[in-house]
């Protein structure tokens, strides 16, 4: 599948299987996102869930202003949860155990009669330590995948003055969507178990990519790792090399599906015997 | 005393050859290839295609035991010459005595070739010190003016012409790179921007090839050059921890795209020496050697600047 994947503007108009990163300065400028992706879930008929650190009266709060939300929340069409009793607190989450208990919620609102879950977070909280932010890109990465194959869209918000921009590009490369410009490359489920490569690799450090990779579990299958990398614009051949030494320490041939002209040109100049270019579907 | 005689310091020979007829071209260079052959030492020939056709023919069926390749093509960037030919060849048989006859200056170089040619030539002494090789560089006596005699001199500490063997009493390499790295032209119809950080390598690139289009850069070069910009300016913000300035312009039949900063490059091989094994970076300069027509360089204590140029046709090329 071709999923909606590049620079967020606005939280109008995404669909039943996006996924979009939100770095804010201002709680407000980050409240009104946040309506403005339920607001637009519940007339697509999701169930719509907000979360985030506080008191949940506060947080109801920050939703007036949609239409119709006081029976939303009264019906259970749009509902409150505060992080601190949701998750550990200081702790890393289990990535898999949280992935799970997103799909239960979603099958939930799907035989509650709802077409989908939608879910605003505040994440900040979650990445504080080196250890929770690793544990959260993973899971970043794993319910991304979730998503594709199921009527899950999600809004992530990390507030700027906690979560500095390399924290932030850490778990920002894992969605489809952010709404900033850096760090520039995004690394996100295709769909069917795939995963898909998207916009520019040079303006973080290397490092940054290769943890990515790592994070993003990207192992071969029948011997390959293939990306789909349709939404490539530009890769640098440090991240090339980077990719390409992921694939050889796993014994397998990276298969880049991209229609940049440049990944070629510099797998035939870096000699690598392991990687194949291959025309983006 | 033989070249296999030499104590290791002492095997790298590295002579200019001049002729002034396909004959004296021929009777020097037969007896070098084929007297290699003989002592079953891999040898290369890299040289411009109409002399590569004379010596395949002259050498007949032994021509297929010699790596022969287009200097016009393989050697079109002069600072891709010791990375990707010398030394891709030699490095391939490093147990060995290896032969090479390497000619990267003929008459068709451009006045903006030249000085990287010359530097080129220079740079091979430093690039092979110690390493059991010959390279033999042709040059053409009949054709090539006395400014590239006269610099072969320098940059070769031996000169063979017909039987003759000479010391250069004139050697002095480290001249020549100092000689050649001069102010590069400057242009007043050049668009330019500065760049202050990682965050702007994007509009960078977008920048490049928007005036690249404009100059009428082949759209299947646009990956080149968004290649190149992107090494250019990533090697300036990471090695001077300032701005540079990037511009762009056309010159005669080339695009060129320049980037200026306030950093020094002290090792004249950089950008020159095949990559390591498991290396992430430091082939910045390397890339953009393989990727360009030509690249110049002037750099000094207050700042440095790369010109990179790609020709706007394949005639050019």
């Amino acid at each position: 599948m071709v999923r909606r994947s590049g620079l967020a503007e606005n939280t109008h108009g995404l669909g039943a299987h996006d996924h979009a990163c939100w770095r804010y300065e201002e709680a407000r400028e980050f409240h009104a996102h946040v309506r403005e992706f339920l607001s637009d879930g519940l007339a697509r008929g999701y169930r719509v869930w907000y979360t985030a650190s506080g008191d949940v009266t506060a947080l109801a709060g920050d939703l007036r202003g949609i239409d119709g939300i006081d029976e939303a929340l009264a019906s259970g069409a749009a509902q409150v949860s505060s992080l601190d009793t949701q998750y550990p607190v200081g702790a890393p989450i289990d990535p898999a155990a949280q992935v799970r208990a997103y799909a239960e919620a979603t099958q939930e609102a799907l035989a509650a009669g709802f077409t989908g879950l939608r879910v605003a977070a505040d994440c900040t909280p979650l990445v504080g330590t080196p250890e929770q932010l690793d544990a959260f890109a993973r899971y970043e990465h794993l319910v991304d995948h979730y998503m594709t194959s199921s009527p899950l869209s999600g809004m992530c918000g990390y507030a700027s003055d906690a979560v500095d921009e390399q924290a932030f590009g850490q778990v920002a490369c894992m969605h489809p969507n952010t709404n900033s410009p850096s760090p520039g490359f995004r690394l996100y489920a295709a769909g069917d178990d795939g995963t898909a490569l998207g916009g520019e690799t040079d303006l973080v450090p290397g490092e940054l990519f290769s943890l990515a990779l790592v994070r993003a579990g990207l192992r071969p299958r029948d011997g390959r790792i293939v990306l789909e990398a349709g939404g490539l614009e530009f890769l640098d051949h440090n991240s090339l090399l980077r990719l390409a030494g992921h694939a050889a320490d796993r014994d397998a041939l990276l298969v880049l599906r991209t229609s940049w002209p440049g990944a070629a040109r510099l797998v035939d100049l870096l000699d690598l015997t392991n990687v194949r270019v291959e025309a983006a579907s | 005393m033989t070249v296999a005689e030499l104590p290791p310091s002492e095997r790298f020979v590295h002579p200019a050859l001049f002729y002034g007829t396909d004959e004296q071209y021929l009777d020097a260079l037969v007896p070098f290839v084929t007297e290699g052959l003989e002592r079953t030492q891999p040898v290369a020939v890299a040289v411009p295609g109409a002399r590569l056709r004379l010596l395949r023919e002259a050498l007949g069926d032994a021509a297929h035991e010699v790596t022969m390749i287009d200097m016009e093509v393989a050697g079109r960037n002069p600072g891709r010459i010791i990375p990707t030919v010398l030394r891709r060849f030699a490095d391939g048989h490093d147990t060995v005595h290896v032969r090479i006859v390497g000619e990267p200056i003929w008459a068709g170089r451009t006045d903006a070739e030249y000085p990287a040619c010359a530097q080129h030539e220079a740079l091979i002494n430093l690039a092979f010190a110690g390493r059991d090789v010959t390279i033999v560089c042709p040059y053409d006596t009949s054709t090539l003016d006395e400014r590239a005699l006269a610099d072969a001199l320098v940059t070769h500490p031996v000169v063979w012409e017909g039987a003759r063997r000479l010391k250069s009493d004139r050697y002095d390499p480290d001249d020549v790179i100092g000689r050649y790295n001069q102010p590069l032209p400057a242009v007043s119809d050049a668009v330019e921007m500065t760049i202050e950080g990682t965050a702007d390598l994007r509009a960078a690139r977008g920048f490049a090839v928007a005036h690249a289009h404009r100059l009428g850069l082949p759209d299947e070069r646009m990956a080149d050059l968004q290649l190149i910009t992107g090494e250019l300016v990533t090697n300036s913000l990471r090695h001077t921890g300032g701005n540079c300035r990037l511009r762009v312009w056309r010159h005669h039949d080339h695009l060129v795209c320049a980037v200026e900063d306030g950093g020094h490059l002290d090792d004249p091989l950089a950008g020159r020496r095949p990559p390591a094994q498991e290396q992430f970076g430091g082939r910045g300069l390397l890339l953009i050697n393989q990727l360009a027509d030509l690249v110049r360089t002037h750099t000094t204590r207050h700042g440095t600047t790369v010109h990179a140029l790609l020709a706007l046709s394949s005639q050019a090329r």
